[in-house]
């Protein structure tokens, strides 16, 4: 790798080298966002974690999807922390790169000495991206938790759902996804703040914040309104009203759903002109947006009863075409085949260290100028150590030897 | 905190300060313009005369709407400016152009081709202002089949497949609380900005930012893609049981408590405790050992027991007991709950604002991220309609105050 291919020009952050810690999703996330725009990215790997999900050898098919969809077009090295040299390594490549990122529990990084306050000596513009739980202070910085500890204690788990059944909350790990956007926003700003500045800085990314923060008005709300705010699961519905239809109704097929949402008096009669002019479309409960809402329960029975007569897919076809929001409720396999993800190239299909095809997402933003690139799936365990030691360090033959003797790549 | 009465952006101490972004986003944007506004750009939102749709949006202060008492605006608007423009006199056109050339970063969120029929399109703007960064969110993005296609927070929510996996087997697929489709949308779009701007700060160039809600949210599910694209099977409902009893929630005596058994000592510690109330049935034989005994054929009858036996205790003892041993246990908070949390507050991420004309004082929550070499307090709360009609058209654009009374009809801010 280095920085004078032509097509690099093309990418918003050549040049940028980021030394990655991170494990698992939420980090791994955050940086593949900057790898895939020309970032250096190098991933420590280690012997002790080659099966955790997207480890380099992971237990199962799903796992090596998301090895794959997370570190795609990074570098992998293998360093064992536990001995000195290990971490001689680590503290020199701290000198040669822009960002450390870690997602580490609170105590690893200073177990190492390489904590911020410890590594900012080695170089004084380093970015260095924390990410946690519960961020490195404040009373629960020691607490422990995966994506879905933090959605329960956000409030996400209790508020997502129907108000008649358990709750649900978000289907997958939303606040790693969530932490690994904010971790990447962090590090952008921080590499700005640092051109103009000079200065690095050390980014302490709570991931219950990160997820606090798209509760949209739910704090507001408690602390004017109190007692009266809104704060119960609405299911679909807006939970501050607005419109109708608006929802999932099922449609022809084996738990095959389409979103519908009405809002304007426009869009609603477009939508009763598609169903066909039922008579119940006539009916005063449904005469405004305001009484639709309030009249939901029924609207949604009616409203059914016609989705359940078509496919999904005609459905949203036929509203579409009227001007209606409508949408399949789509499953993994549809969104394989889905014509418009299709034509935008979502879906890339990039080789693994073995020349093996394998499907990854895109960035879901397309930059004109720096449109970004990723040409490979996710490295092999430690594929990248003759690059790190001797182009990046200038490592000598004899001193990889002694330290690959004293166990440091173990 | 009152919010200091400052009305320049000259200080430099936050990322973004110094940058001006023209915010012409609906609700698929706008927390992406908060983003920025909170960072220190000079965020200038544009609405008609009689104001913004969005500050019809409830949830309202008192729970009645009203000037100044929506919510939603005032959450989504923090440290903005506003000005108001009747964009379809050809004198407010004019000068809604001559602000986007005024502009670093121009967001917007209108149908693919409008922009470019009111004649502010990235091109003719580029033709001008060449680093000019300009973003469009759209639901679909500006090519493909879909591309005129209309979607909602829900319907994209469904069409990037986060709908069909969310919710019980037994109930319809279901939305997260909250428009989380328009607020990915507004993150991604947020990441590429800041790309954007960065590699501007490098080579002088701007661009044009091309984002779908559909796969913002697509890129966003962890596992649907994955699992098909690796497995060909489809994922599907199965309400808060993530990834089988393995990462799970269960109802307890006072609600809802999140138990991960993700390694063998949780799993054995589980047992155990479920052990000594008397409430373990067979599970400490040596068949029951791994702890992904969890996925296996085993899980129901696992689950009828873990099920008894959580009814016995309370949020609070689940969390004490696994926090206490490492392991990420928590409770199922309800919404009264997040306001009064003791972490929120003990890291500053609450701020509670005072109002400055006898309205109620008001708790904020801060950004998803925290940048230690630059404090992010709230510098202004949202604006009025047309506050900074003044500071705006006559300080940036230089208009006149006779053209500043002709453009908006009366004299303002």
């Amino acid at each position: 790798m280095n920085g004078n291919e032509p097509h690099q020009k093309h990418l918003a952050l050549r040049g940028i080298r980021v030394l990655d810690f991170t494990w698992i999703h939420a980090g791994p996330s955050a940086t593949r966002i900057l790898s895939d725009q020309g970032a250096e990215v190098i991933k420590v790997e280690s012997n002790n974690a080659l099966s955790v999900v997207g480890g380099p050898a992971s237990a199962t098919a799903r796992g090596l999807g998301q090895r794959h969809n997370w570190n795609a077009g990074k570098l992998s090295i293998s360093l064992n922390m536990k001995t000195p040299q290990g971490i001689d390594i680590a503290r020199r490549l701290v000198a040669v790169s822009d960002v450390v990122s870690e997602n580490f529990s609170g105590r690893v990084m200073p177990s190492w000495g390489l904590d911020y306050d410890s590594i900012r000596p080695i170089n004084p513009s380093i970015i260095m991206l924390s990410m946690s739980g519960f961020g490195r202070t404040g009373p629960w910085k020691d607490r422990v938790s995966y994506g879905q500890t933090l959605q329960a204690w956000s409030g996400f788990t209790e508020l997502t759902g129907f108000p008649d059944t358990d709750p649900s909350g978000p289907a997958s790990a939303y606040s790693d996804a969530v932490g690994g956007m904010a971790g990447a926003q962090a590090v952008l700003l921080a590499l700005m703040h640092r051109a103009r500045t000079g200065r690095g800085q050390w980014l302490d990314v709570s991931q219950f914040e990160s997820l606090t923060s798209l509760l949209e008005t739910l704090v507001l709300d408690m602390s004017v309104n109190g007692a009266d705010a809104v704060s119960t699961r609405s299911g679909n519905r807006l939970p501050h009203g607005g419109g109708g239809p608006h929802g999932a109704y099922r449609c022809l097929g084996e738990d095959r759903w389409v979103a519908i949402s009405v809002f304007a008096d426009e869009e609603w009669q477009a939508f009763v002109d598609v169903a066909g002019v039922p008579e119940w479309a006539a009916d005063q409960r449904f005469a405004t947006a305001e009484s639709r809402c309030r009249n939901a329960d029924a609207l949604d029975a009616f409203v059914e009863s016609w989705t359940m007569q078509h496919a999904a897919e005609d459905v949203m076809g036929m509203l579409q075409a009227a001007g209606v929001a409508a949408g399949v409720a789509q499953t993994g396999a549809d969104l394989s085949r889905d014509p418009q993800l299709k034509a935008r190239g979502f879906f890339r299909r990039v080789p693994d260290h073995q020349g093996e095809q394998r499907t990854i997402e895109s960035a879901p933003y397309k930059l004109s100028r720096t449109p970004g690139s990723v040409t490979s799936g996710a490295p092999a365990f430690a594929a990248d150590m003759t690059y790190v030691l001797r182009e990046l360090l200038g490592m000598s033959d004899d001193e990889v030897e002694d330290c690959a003797i004293a166990g440091a790549f173990d | 905190m009152t919010i200091p009465d400052t009305t320049s952006d000259s200080d430099l101490s936050l990322p973004l300060s110094g940058y001006r972004v023209l915010d012409l986003a609906g609700p698929m944007g706008v927390y992406c313009g908060k983003l920025m506004a909170d960072m220190g750009a000079d965020v200038i939102r544009v609405e008609p005369p009689g104001g913004d749709p969005m500050r019809e949006v409830g949830p309202f202060i008192d729970g009645e709407s009203g000037p100044g008492r929506s919510m939603y605006w005032l959450h989504f608007n923090t440290n903005k400016r506003s000005v108001t423009l009747d964009t379809s006199t050809p004198e407010g056109a004019a000068a809604l152009r001559r602000l986007a050339l005024a502009s670093d970063v121009l967001l917007e969120t209108g149908a693919p081709g409008h922009m470019d029929s009111i004649g502010l399109g990235y091109e003719t703007l580029a033709a001008d202002s060449p680093g000019l960064v300009y973003a469009s969110i759209t639901p679909f993005g500006q090519t493909g089949p879909y591309r005129d296609f209309k979607a909602s927070d829900l319907v994209a929510f469904a069409m990037g497949g986060y709908m069909y996996v969310t919710g019980w087997p037994q109930t319809p697929p279901t939305r997260l609380w909250g428009s989380q489709a328009y607020h990915t949308a507004s993150n991604r779009a947020y990441i590429a900005i800041l790309l954007a701007l960065f590699h501007r700060g490098m080579t002088g160039e701007g661009q044009y930012i091309d984002v779908s809600m559909q796969e913002a949210v697509a890129a966003t599910t962890e596992h649907v893609n994955t699992t098909y694209n690796y497995t060909g099977e489809s994922a599907v409902r199965c309400g808060f049981r993530h990834g089988g009893q393995f990462v799970a929630t269960w109802p307890c005596k006072d609600g809802y408590a999140s138990i991960t058994t993700n390694t063998r000592k949780a799993w054995d510690d589980l047992r155990a405790w479920m052990d000594r109330d008397g409430m373990a049935g067979d599970l400490m034989d040596a068949e029951y050992d791994d702890h992904f005994v969890l996925r296996g054929e085993h899980s129901a009858h696992i689950e009828d027991l873990v099920q008894r036996w959580a009814m016995l205790h309370t949020r609070e003892e689940i969390t004490e007991f696994g926090q206490s041993n490492h392991h990420p246990w928590g409770p199922a908070a309800t919404a009264d709950e997040i306001l009064p949390n003791e972490q929120l507050w003990g890291r500053g991420y609450l701020t509670t604002v005072e109002s400055e004309d006898g309205g109620p004082s008001m708790v904020y929550p801060g950004d998803p991220y925290r940048l230690t070499d630059c404090p992010q307090p709230i510098r202004r709360a949202a604006p009025a309609p047309g506050e900074h009609n003044a500071e705006v058209l006559s300080g940036i654009l230089g208009f006149s105050v006779d053209e500043v009374v002709r453009l908006i009809g009366r004299e303002q801010g």
